[in-house]
């Protein structure tokens, strides 16, 4: 396989029980799939903002919003992270 | 997998119908259970002060957390068909009153966390929704929700559900109204219109109602598991002052005559925040001892509508003047469901 330049998956959200969890998910999907997938946990709400969440936790891949004020599943994740 | 993942969609009908039942029978069978408890299995004398708290505590508890276990699942499945997405969508452009009135129901079913007031105010306000009727949702979100209406429900009955429920809707109507009509744009931090505001849609797959039934279970694990402690503490609390506080001690200090009572209940409700899941119990005993409805609803409102850390959380987007005007409009509010109570009930 070619190594390709790593993609960033961000999860937003201002530290809460439910965001460390949204966390956790991701980064568990990520490492176990083998994902090239660099995770960013971002607390600053001006990104929140500039992403146009409005619900917190969020998972934002590339810059888009794919989840919005909910923990995700593992099972989504890793659907979406082999989509892109 | 799960088993619940391999029924079929009558099976899972049955499954929920059955435990329904199930929920109706032990609930309704609460007040022989406690009574067996504090009678036949402790042997405790009918009449005296321990029996007396100790029926109170086994009646209430599970009554109160299985109340609590319902309605969040229920609330869970309705918040499924929403999000703040949605309607802000529903909102946008919409002139007050009307929107107002719009506004403050969404915010009943939005799902909403006060963790995320902040990114949903620049949404709503950078989205063209009206800052007055902004302002509805964001009070009617945290005040009618359904931890407070579920305690309601179980401690008072279904009629201060509902008036608690339809006032804290006027409240939220009519402090978004008077907001907008204040026009206290200058007041929100400028930086919030100049955002680059992306609008985000965030729903990635339709919801089957197996996923919405999934969502109202994890609220119930996540809300109820949270919770619990403060109820079971609450009602403890509670059930020694039904026990010991003798009747009528509150009249004199939470009564109808005591006009001062409820503003000092709106006072004492803005510092709490986190607790309103046992600060409930305890009035509910408070009330058996002559504390007046009106104060304890307005000290109830005051302590989920009103609270330090969002005025913390808002300032990043507010003036400190305009949280103050928020605050006196919606406390104001807050007083006059209490005297009005007070006055008629």
């Amino acid at each position: 396989m070619e190594p390709t330049p790593k993609k960033t998956i961000e999860v937003l959200g201002p530290g809460c029980t439910r965001c460390k969890e949204t966390y956790r998910v991701v980064q568990e999907v990520v490492e176990a799939g083998g994902f090239s997938f660099e995770v960013v946990k971002n607390e600053s709400i001006e990104r929140m903002v500039e992403l146009g969440l409005m619900a917190t936790p969020g998972v934002a891949v590339e810059g888009k919003v794919v989840v919005s004020g909910r923990i995700p599943k593992a099972e989504e994740i890793r659907t979406i992270l082999a989509a892109s | 997998m799960k088993p619940a993942d391999r029924l079929s969609p009558a099976a899972a009908a049955l499954v929920g119908l059955a435990a329904l039942l199930a929920w109706l029978a032990v609930y309704l069978n609460l007040g022989s259970f406690a009574r067996w408890v504090t009678y036949g299995l402790l042997r405790l004398a009918p009449g005296t002060h321990v029996s007396s708290a100790v029926e109170f505590l086994v009646f209430e508890v599970p009554k109160v957390l299985l109340l609590l276990v319902l309605v969040v699942f229920a609330v869970g499945i309705v918040r499924s068909f929403f999000s703040p997405e949605k309607t802000r969508r529903v909102l946008a452009g919409r002139r007050e009153s009307a929107g107002n009135v719009l506004a403050s129901l969404l915010g009943v079913v939005t799902p909403f966390c006060s963790c995320s007031a902040v990114p949903m105010f620049i949404g709503f306000v950078t989205a063209g929704v009206p800052l007055g009727v902004t302002f509805s949702f964001l009070v009617s979100a945290p005040m009618v929700n359904e931890v407070a209406l579920a305690l309601l429900f179980g401690l008072f009955g279904w009629k201060v559900a509902a008036l608690y429920a339809g006032t804290g809707l006027l409240v939220a109507f009519v402090s978004g109204l008077v907001i907008g009509h204040l026009k206290l744009e200058k007041w929100v931090e400028p930086w919030v219109y100049a955002a680059p505001a992306g609008q985000a849609d965030g729903q990635t797959a339709a919801l089957t109602w197996r996923d919405r039934i999934e969502a109202g279970k994890a609220a119930v694990v996540e809300i109820v598991g949270k919770v619990w402690p403060y109820v079971i503490a609450g009602i403890a609390v509670g059930a020694g002052i039904h026990g010991w506080v003798p009747e009528n001690l509150m009249a004199g200090i939470m009564g109808k005559q005591a006009w001062w009572s409820v503003p000092l209940a709106v006072l004492i409700g803005i510092p709490m925040y986190s607790n309103a899941a046992g600060i409930l119990p305890i009035v509910q005993a408070l009330l058996g001892k002559g504390a007046a409805l009106g104060t304890a609803l307005a000290f109830m409102m005051s302590v989920v509508a009103l609270s330090f850390p969002e005025f913390v959380i808002l300032r990043k987007v507010l003036r400190p003047a305009l949280i103050a005007v928020f605050a006196g409009v919606v406390g104001t509010g807050i007083l006059i469901v209490g005297y009005v109570f007070n006055a008629l009930l």
